[in-house]
This record gives structure tokens, C-alpha cells and sequence, in this order.
């Protein structure tokens, strides 16, 4: 497979740089919901949502030998045959657990129900969403494992 | 007899402030290596969202954007960075000085101060001050904040300064240069600022999604998050160097002291036995 069949991906957090290979397609979560990325895709701009990113190293990889990575909301730029993320956090499948992450919702829950005012609605609710998406990279990491 | 004793009781507790000098230096080196590597991981961050905007700035009109509305100022806020804990040598000392001098700077223009405090030393001065406000005061701030610590001030100035109810958001931090030198610094983070480069023809026929104006929001969000989340990392490396090198001379005085305290001990050991054999000689003598 020649390697210019690939796409360069870069995941870069305010904790340093994730990820940073060559990969075959990535998908991404935008406010339109999940695009996928594959090599020469034409330049785009976008911003990123709260949600999964997966990545298929190679074109015939399976769905269960994707590797997923929780991530809050961030902004997204493809050009010449580079994707680069820009997110805030971003937790690999492997950082997860579930049992925390689970426990992590549920407390977050419990702030909503309690929130006096908008503004700790809001950050209880973005708790949620954060913990939401990292229970579901939890969920699909249990499925690839069966 | 008395003075050895008391001598004795001197040098032991040295000792014991020694040892605890020591260790808060131990403690504060390994500190300070740990912020300033996370610094470092900032950088990648920093750089990227950098580098979008500014290929975004070829495409929109980036002036036009609330959150680079330059203009008059008349209420300039400052986010001000200090410790929580003292026997840092002179950092808060530093932050403090600098800071009198930006609000004199201020009330000389007619400006109005606004204040976000980061740090106990921080809030506890500026509650002392009059004529200036404090809108927020964080103690006990995280050591390595993520972005679930540093939303809620950035949703703050960001929210204050699109209603227009501030003109200027400024942060004052100790930028760590080196182990030996660092240097109060004032930097300005709305309006937002930006670089001057070239176009890159690929970009032109670029797709925006939702708009070109949303993206540059979002970015610009994540730029001021960085220049923040470095800002509290310098402030970090900063503290911990100075406190550092603050336990470093106090170990340094203890030995000092120690050394002297034991010389003074053994020179009175010494003048007890003389003067004992002199009274056992003299005793003799008065006996023949």
C-alpha cells in the first residue's frame, strides 16, 4: 500500500499532542454530526463537538479495530492532506474507566438536579455531556473486546 | 554550665528548622520541574490554533469580529496570578509592586480596575485596595489546571467583554525565563491580538462549516484558553523556583548558624573545664 494512499492526523490538547500518524480515515463529531475524513479530502474548516473521534489505521481495518478517543468540543482544519484536531481534552479508549466514568455521570447528574442558578446548570451540564461521551468510548471499547 | 545548655538547645532546633527548609526545597524543585514541562505540552496547542487563524484571517474580516473589537478603554480588568502559600522569596512581593503600578497607570488615564484574583496573597491585597473591584477571587487554584478549570474564568472576561461592560482584559503573571530569573509580566488577551503572514492559496477554495465567523470564534476561544493556561503555568514554575531558591538560602543560613553556634559550644565547653581545673588547683594549693 502506497503511503500516499493515507492521511496525516493530528490530535493536539492543551495536555500536548495526542495522536500524530498516518491513518486511513478519521471520523470526526462536528454541530452537523459525524463526518468522515479520508485521504485527499478536499480543505475544510469546522468546528468540533463534544463526542467520539475514531480512527481506522488502515483501509482494511474493521469497525472493532478502530481506536476511539473522547473529546470535548474544539475546531477541525483538513488541508493538504493533513487533519488537524484542535480540542481541549481528549481521552483515549484505554484512559477510560468505566466504572469512574460511570460514577463521574451520575454525580454530575446529581449537580444538575441540584443547580441554583444558569451558570452552575450549565457547567453541571457540560460535566454531563463529558462524561456521556466518555461512557460511550467506554461502551465501544467492551464491545471490541467480546 | 547554663550557657553550654541553652547552646545545645539552640543548635538542635537549627537543626530541626534545617531539615524542614530542606525538604520544602526538595519539594518545590520537583514542583517546579513538573510546571514546567507542562508548559511545554501548552506549546503544541498554542502554535496550532495559532496557525489557523491566521489562514482564517485571510478569508474574514477578523476586525469585525466582537472579540477583537479594539476601542477606547475605560475599564481595563487585570487577572492577577499569585500563590496561595508564602515563603516564596520575593514573588508576590514582584506581582504586587507591578501591579500597583498598572492600576496608578490606570487611574492616571481616567480607567477604570477591575480585578480577577488568583491566589490568597493575590485576593488579600486587593480587598485592602479602594476604588478598584473585585469581580472574582479563586483560591487554592489547580496546580496543573485543565480546561474544566480554566472555562469558567474564560467564559467570564469572554462574557464581560463582548457585553461591552469591559474594553481590556489584561493578565499579570511571573514568567519563568530561567532557575535564576523571572519576570513580572503583563500580557493583554482581549482584544485578541494576531499575527501578520502570508496567504496560502489552498485555503481559498476552502469549505467553512457552519461559517467562517463561527470557526473564528471557536479558535479564538481556544487561543485565549492557551495564552491563559500558559500563563498559569509560568506562574506555577515561577513560584516553585523562587520558593526553592527562598528554602535553598534559609538551609544555607541554618548551616551557617550551626557552625557558629557550635563554635560558640565547644569555646564554652572548653572555658567550663579550665575554669574547673583552676578551682581544683587553686583548692589544692590552699590546702599546703
Amino acid at each position: 500500500m502506497a503511503a500516499n494512499d493515507l492521511i496525516h492526523f493530528e490530535l493536539v490538547t492543551l495536555d500536548g499532542t495526542k495522536f500524530g500518524e498516518d491513518v486511513y480515515e478519521v471520523i470526526l463529531p462536528t454541530p452537523d454530526g459525524y463526518i468522515g475524513v479520508l485521504p485527499h479530502h478536499i480543505p475544510l474548516v469546522t468546528i468540533a463537538s463534544p463526542g467520539i473521534i475514531s480512527i481506522r489505521r488502515k483501509p482494511g481495518d474493521r469497525d472493532d479495530q478502530m481506536e476511539y478517543y473522547a473529546t470535548n468540543g474544539g475546531a477541525i482544519e483538513v488541508l493538504g492532506n493533513v487533519v488537524r484536531v484542535l480540542v481541549d481534552e481528549a481521552d483515549h479508549e484505554a484512559e477510560i474507566n468505566e466504572q469512574e466514568a460511570q460514577k463521574a455521570f451520575e454525580r454530575a447528574q446529581e449537580l444538575r438536579e441540584h443547580a441554583k442558578d444558569q451558570v452552575s446548570l450549565n457547567e453541571a451540564q457540560s460535566l454531563i455531556d463529558r462524561q456521556a461521551v466518555r461512557l460511550q468510548v467506554a461502551g465501544l471499547r467492551r464491545r471490541k473486546r467480546r | 554550665m547554663a550557657n553550654t545548655i541553652t547552646l545545645k538547645r539552640r543548635i538542635n532546633s537549627v537543626r530541626n528548622t534545617r531539615q524542614i527548609t530542606k525538604a520544602m526545597e526538595l519539594v518545590a524543585a520537583s514542583k517546579m520541574r513538573r510546571a514546567q514541562e507542562h508548559a511545554l505540552r501548552t506549546r503544541d496547542f498554542y502554535t496550532l490554533a495559532q496557525q489557523i487563524l491566521t489562514r482564517l484571517r485571510q478569508l474574514t474580516d477578523v476586525t469585525k469580529h466582537p472579540l477583537y473589537r479594539q476601542q477606547n478603554v475605560k475599564t481595563r480588568l487585570h487577572i492577577l496570578i499569585t500563590s496561595d502559600q508564602g515563603l516564596a522569596g520575593a514573588y508576590d512581593a514582584n506581582l504586587l509592586k507591578q501591579f500597583s503600578q498598572e492600576l496608578q497607570q490606570d487611574h492616571k488615564d481616567g480607567v477604570t480596575s477591575q480585578v480577577i484574583s488568583i491566589g490568597r496573597k493575590g485576593s488579600s491585597f486587593v480587598s485592602r485596595l479602594e476604588g478598584v473591584e473585585l469581580l472574582a477571587a479563586y483560591h487554592h487554584f489547580a496546580e496543573q489546571p485543565t480546561a474544566n478549570d480554566i472555562r469558567p474564568i474564560l467564559n467570564t472576561i469572554v462574557g464581560l467583554f463582548i457585553t461591552k461592560k469591559v474594553d481590556a482584559v489584561d493578565v499579570i503573571y511571573t514568567d519563568y525565563k530561567t532557575s535564576l530569573s523571572q519576570i513580572v509580566t503583563s500580557q493583554r488577551l482581549l482584544p485578541a491580538a494576531y499575527q501578520d503572514v502570508p496567504i496560502e492559496p489552498d485555503l481559498e477554495q476552502a469549505l467553512f462549516e457552519p461559517s467562517p465567523e463561527a470557526v473564528l470564534e471557536a479558535i479564538t476561544l481556544r487561543l485565549i484558553e492557551a495564552q491563559l493556561n500558559q500563563a498559569f503555568s509560568e506562574a506555577q514554575a515561577s513560584e516553585h523556583s523562587m520558593r526553592m531558591m527562598a528554602m535553598k538560602n534559609a538551609t544555607d543560613n541554618a548551616n551557617d548558624l550551626i557552625d557558629d553556634l557550635t563554635l560558640a559550644f565547644n569555646t564554652a565547653r572548653q572555658a567550663a573545664i579550665t575554669q574547673e581545673l583552676a578551682e581544683i588547683t587553686a583548692g589544692a594549693e590552699a590546702i599546703q
